[in-house]
C-alpha cells in the first residue's frame, strides 16, 4: 500500500509538466471568454480580471453570426454522416460475412484512401467541385466528408461486425428466414451500438474539418464553425479575442465532452481493426 | 444463374461506396496529374500541354526547397518528440496508481479539441503583448519583458512544433497503451525472478515486444503530421516571410492565393508520391503484424 502511494506521487510528479501544458490552453480559453473587453490588452499581461462577463457569449452570438455557422456545421456533419453510414453498413457487412474475389484488393484500396489526406488533393477536389457546380455549396463538403470518412467507418464497423457471432444469423436461416430478413431483424439490432459510435466519430470528424471548408466555401454566409472562427482571427487588424474564445468554447465544449466519453470505443475499434 | 447472383451480392454491397470513393478521391488524382502537365493561366484556364515545365519550375524554386526541408524538420521533430514523450506516459498510464483514471482523461484531452481550435487558442495565448503565456512567465518571474513568440520565424516554428507534439500525444499514447496492455505478464515475472532491473526489463522485454506498435505509431504519425495544415496555417500562415512554410501551406498558398495552378498541382503530385511510399510502408507493416498476431489461424480466411 505504501509503495503504491509512493509510486502514485512519483508518477504524478513526472506527469505534472505535461498536465500543466495540456490544461493551459483550456485555461486561456475560459479566462479570455469571460473577461471584459477592456481587460484583453493590458500591460503587463495578467491572468487576473475584474468580473465574469457572461454577456460576452450573447454578444458574440450576434456579432459573429455564430447561429448561421452552427446550422451550416450541423447540416454538413449530419448529412455526411448519414451518407457515409448508408454506404458503409452494407460494405462492412460484406467484408465481415462474405468471401469474394477482390476482397484483399478492396481492403488495400480502403487503407490507401484512408491515408490519402484531403490537403494533398485539395486543388483537384476544388476543380472537381467547380466542374460539378458545387463550389460555395455545402453539399460539396457533404460529398467529400462522406467519401473521406468511409474508409474509417467501414473499418470500424467491420471490426465490430466481426465480433457479432454468426450463429444467430445461421440459426435464423435454418428456421427458413431469408438473408435479408435475418440481416434486418437479427443482425442490425445487435449492431446498433457499433453504428451509433461510428456515427458519432464521423460526425466529429466532419464537425472539426477545416481545410476543405475553407477552400470550398467562398461566402461568409456558408462558413462552417471552424472557418467562421478562423475568419474572426485571420487578416484582421483588431481581433475581438474575447468573442473568439467564447465562440471556441461554445463550438468545442459539447463535442469535446462527447468525444472524451466515447474515446474508449474508438480505442477499442482501432485495437481491433488497426493494430491487431 | 442463382449462383452468379449469390456471388454478386457482396460486390453489390460494396459498389455504391466504391463509386463515391473513386469519384471523390480518384478523380482529383487524375485531374492533378493532368493539370500538372498543362500551362495554366492565372484564371485557372488550361491552355495547352507543356510537358514537365511545371515540375522543372518547382524544382528550380528555392521556396519549394525551403518548404521541403522544413517539412522534414517538422515531421521528424513532431513525430520524434511525440514518441519520446508518449512512451513513458503510456508506461505510467499502464501501471496501477492513485488517480490513474483522471490522468488518462487529462492526457487524452487535446484529442477532443479540433486542430483549428487548438491553434486559434494558442495564437492568442502566444500574443506578443498580452498573451497569457507571457503573463504566466512574467508573473512567475521567468521573464521581465513580453516575448513576441510568433514574430520571428525560428521561434514561431519551434513553438508550432511543440504544439504539434502536444496534439499528437493522445493518439500515440493510445496506440502504445494498446500494445502495453496486451503484453504477456509472465515474461516480466520471469525477469523479476532473474533479478532484471527496471531498465533492462524495458530494454530487453518491453521494447522488442512493443516494436510493431511503435512502428505503426511512427508511420501513422508521419502521415498525419506531414499532411497537417491547421496548426501552422492558423498560427502564422507560413509567415513571417515564408519562414514557417511547409509543403502543405506553400501548396495551399500557390493554389488559392497566387493562382499558380500548374505549379501547385506539380507539388501536389510530388507530395502524393512521398505519401504513397509511406502508405505502402504502412500496408506492409500492417500485414506483417497480422501474420504475427494470428499464426495458428488461417490468415487467408481473415483477409
Amino acid at each position: 500500500m505504501r509503495s503504491k502511494l509512493r509510486r502514485s506521487i512519483l508518477y504524478w510528479l513526472v506527469l505534472l509538466p505535461l498536465v500543466v501544458v495540456i490544461l493551459f490552453p483550456f485555461g486561456v480559453m475560459f479566462v479570455t471568454a469571460v473577461r471584459p473587453r477592456a481587460e484583453l490588452f493590458v500591460y503587463p499581461p495578467t491572468w487576473g480580471f475584474s468580473e465574469f462577463r457572461w454577456e460576452n457569449f450573447s454578444e458574440m452570438w450576434e456579432k459573429t453570426n455564430f447561429g448561421g455557422a452552427l446550422l451550416n456545421s450541423v447540416y454538413v456533419s449530419v448529412t455526411a454522416t448519414v451518407i457515409a453510414l448508408l454506404l458503409s453498413i452494407p460494405a462492412a457487412y460484406a467484408m465481415s460475412r462474405y468471401h469474394f474475389s477482390g476482397k484483399g484488393a478492396y481492403r488495400t484500396f480502403l487503407l490507401m484512401t484512408q491515408m490519402m489526406s484531403p490537403i494533398v488533393l485539395v486543388l483537384g477536389l476544388f476543380r472537381l467541385m467547380m466542374a460539378l457546380g458545387l463550389v460555395n455549396n455545402l453539399n460539396s463538403l457533404v460529398l467529400i466528408y462522406a467519401a473521406f470518412n468511409m474508409a474509417f467507418t467501414i473499418w470500424m464497423l467491420q471490426s465490430y461486425f466481426n465480433s457479432i457471432p454468426r450463429d444467430l444469423e445461421e440459426a435464423a436461416w435454418m428456421d427458413g428466414a431469408s438473408h435479408f430478413t435475418s440481416l434486418v431483424r437479427i443482425f442490425l439490432p445487435l449492431a446498433v451500438p457499433a453504428i451509433a459510435v461510428t456515427a458519432i466519430f464521423t460526425f466529429i470528424n466532419s464537425w472539426n474539418e477545416f481545410v476543405l471548408a475553407l477552400t470550398m466555401m467562398r461566402s461568409s454566409a456558408d462558413y462552417t464553425l471552424p472557418v467562421q472562427i478562423y475568419a474572426q482571427v485571420a487578416g484582421r487588424y483588431q481581433v475581438e479575442w474575447h468573442h473568439v474564445m467564447a465562440a471556441t468554447v461554445l463550438a468545442t465544449l459539447p463535442v469535446a465532452i462527447v468525444f472524451s466519453w466515447l474515446q474508449r470505443y474508438l480505442i477499442r475499434g482501432m485495437a481491433l481493426g488497426a493494430v491487431k | 444463374m442463382s449462383k452468379v447472383l449469390q456471388k454478386s451480392v457482396p460486390l453489390l454491397m460494396i459498389l455504391p461506396g466504391l463509386v463515391l470513393a473513386i469519384t471523390i478521391i480518384g478523380y482529383p488524382i487524375i485531374d492533378l496529374a493532368w493539370t500538372s502537365m498543362q500551362e495554366v493561366s492565372r484564371f485557372g484556364k488550361l491552355s495547352g500541354f507543356n510537358g514537365f515545365d511545371n515540375f522543372a519550375e518547382v524544382f528550380a524554386d528555392p521556396l519549394f526547397y525551403g518548404s521541403l526541408v522544413r517539412t522534414g524538420i517538422w515531421t521528424l521533430a513532431v513525430v520524434g518528440g511525440t514518441l519520446l514523450i508518449s512512451m513513458p506516459v503510456a508506461i505510467i498510464l499502464n501501471d496501477d496508481f492513485f488517480g490513474r483514471g483522471l490522468a488518462r482523461v487529462i492526457i487524452m484531452l487535446p484529442w477532443a479539441l479540433s486542430l483549428t481550435m487548438t491553434a486559434v487558442v494558442w495564437r492568442w495565448a502566444l500574443n506578443g503583448r498580452s498573451g497569457l503565456l507571457n503573463a504566466t512567465l512574467m508573473q512567475a518571474g521567468l521573464i521581465d519583458q513580453p516575448v513576441e513568440w510568433l514574430a520571428t520565424a525560428s521561434t514561431a516554428f519551434t513553438v508550432e512544433i511543440l504544439v504539434g507534439i502536444l496534439v499528437s500525444i493522445p493518439f500515440t499514447t493510445t496506440i502504445l497503451l494498446g500494445g502495453l496492455s496486451s503484453m504477456p505478464q509472465d515474461a516480466y515475472e520471469a525477469a523479476v525472478v532473474d533479478g532484471a532491473s527496471g531498465w533492462s526489463q524495458f530494454r530487453y522485454i518491453t521494447l522488442p515486444l512493443m516494436k510493431p506498435f511503435i512502428n505503426i505509431a511512427i508511420v501513422l504519425n508521419v502521415i498525419y503530421v506531414f499532411n497537417s495544415l491547421p496548426i501552422i496555417w492558423v498560427m502564422t500562415e507560413g509567415g513571417p516571410a515564408n519562414g514557417t512554410d511547409i509543403l502543405v501551406t506553400y501548396l495551399y498558398k500557390l493554389a488559392f492565393r497566387f493562382g499558380q495552378l500548374g505549379k501547385a498541382s506539380a507539388i501536389s503530385l510530388v507530395m502524393f508520391g512521398i505519401l504513397l511510399v509511406f502508405t505502402v510502408l504502412y500496408v506492409v507493416l500492417l500485414s506483417r503484424n497480422e501474420a504475427d498476431a494470428a499464426p495458428e489461424k488461417d490468415v487467408k480466411d481473415e483477409i
